[in-house]
């Protein structure tokens, strides 16, 4: 399209959302502009010359474009920029904060499977792994990412209320001398001490303690 | 960090930049060069004298960096004069360490920190400096991945 004189207002708020380094580039559309916005993103490896163009996200009306593939390397950092067109003008490129996909990204809490005996409760959890491209693709465990990664786990008694928290390295943990008969709940959360990253805690899984032989 | 154990508190150190780092990145301007990841990231440095780099980094910080950061923010300022702070002393003991322990300088490690040097004298001192600065995470996490 002629890019004549650009007087289109900004894009807002441009920014990368993340979770478990899956990076999206997200926008506002600029002020006052009705539909019919379209949209070009570009972005760049800090500390490289150039920029390059996203074609996949060419002359969009949406406000968001996925850079996971291109940000995909958490030893790097980036940049990236979008450019509002609407009936022959234009808007500046708008540029995102410098985004480190290692510390600037969200973590979704584990999944929490637990088995029972009479007296004890096992629990086993499983990271997210890092985003990847295709499920083909070999799979990276957050721990490799993070080497600093444990895990914070709740166990409430049911009936007494009563709670109990501990923190983890591994991802196995027995809990023992409970009541048989007795309905427990857990809940657990990833918790990388440095960079500071905590992901919330999962929803509760509950089961019971079998009843005394 | 190789041979030296030195304590450090990395979450302190990280807390301080995260409060800083969009105001301290937004002040270096230039997108397309890099001081500690140019022309290769630091990460990629796979380098067994890990104690030697990290020792000239801390030197490096200490020396050209954090004196030449001053901003007209008070806040600003108070963070970087705490993490300036840990560094000093990190680098006291990891000084004391490398003579006792012979923390020697492999010739990749060298390198990568002749061309470290060379990108930070390649701009004026205040803009190096601060650009440096803006790129203290890349450092800790080069620092925690290869603990």
């Amino acid at each position: 399209s002629g890019e004549l004189y650009c007087s289109l207002p900004n894009p807002r708020n441009v920014h990368f959302e993340s979770i478990n380094m899956k990076n999206v580039l997200h926008w506002s559309a600029p002020e006052g502009t009705g539909d019919g916005v379209l949209y070009k993103v570009k972005y760049a490896v800090y500390g490289v010359g150039k920029w390059i163009r996203k074609p996949e996200c060419r002359n969009i009306n949406r406000t968001w474009c996925d850079l996971s593939s291109e940000t995909s390397d958490y030893e790097e950092q980036y940049y990236a920029s979008v450019k509002a067109f609407l009936n022959g003008t234009c808007s500046d490129w708008v540029e995102t904060t410098r985004f480190n996909p290692l510390t600037d990204t969200k973590i979704d809490p584990p999944m929490v499977s637990v088995s029972s005996t009479d007296k004890s409760i096992s629990i086993v959890l499983t990271a997210p792994e890092k985003w990847k491209r295709s499920p083909e693709e070999e799979s990276i465990p957050l721990l490799q990412v993070y080497p600093g990664l444990e895990y914070n786990v709740s166990v409430l008694n049911k009936k007494t209320k009563k709670r109990w928290f501990f923190s983890i390295k591994n991802n196995t943990l027995v809990v023992p001398w409970l009541e048989p008969g007795t309905a427990y709940c857990v809940s657990a959360q990833i918790h990388i001490t440095t960079p500071v990253l905590d992901s919330s805690f999962s929803k509760e899984h509950c089961i019971a303690t079998l009843k005394d032989k | 960090l190789g041979a030296c154990r030195v304590s450090l508190s990395m979450t302190e150190i990280r807390a301080g930049f995260t409060a800083i780092k969009a105001n301290i990145q937004s002040r270096d301007p230039i997108r397309t060069l890099s001081i500690l990841s140019h022309p290769q990231s630091l990460h990629k440095v796979k380098s067994p004298d890990r104690c030697c780099i990290t020792h000239h980094l801390f030197t490096f910080y200490v020396d050209k960096v954090f004196k030449h950061c001053r901003t007209e923010d008070s806040f600003v300022n108070r963070k970087i004069s705490s993490i300036a702070n840990s560094f000093l002393s990190a680098r006291r003991k990891l000084g004391q360490c490398h003579e006792q322990n012979n923390c020697a300088c492999g010739e990749k490690s060298t390198e990568k920190i002749k061309q470290i040097l060379e990108n930070y004298e390649g701009l004026n001192v205040t803009s190096a400096a601060m650009k440096s600065l803006g790129e203290l995470d890349i450092l800790l996490d080069w620092m925690e991945k290869s603990r």
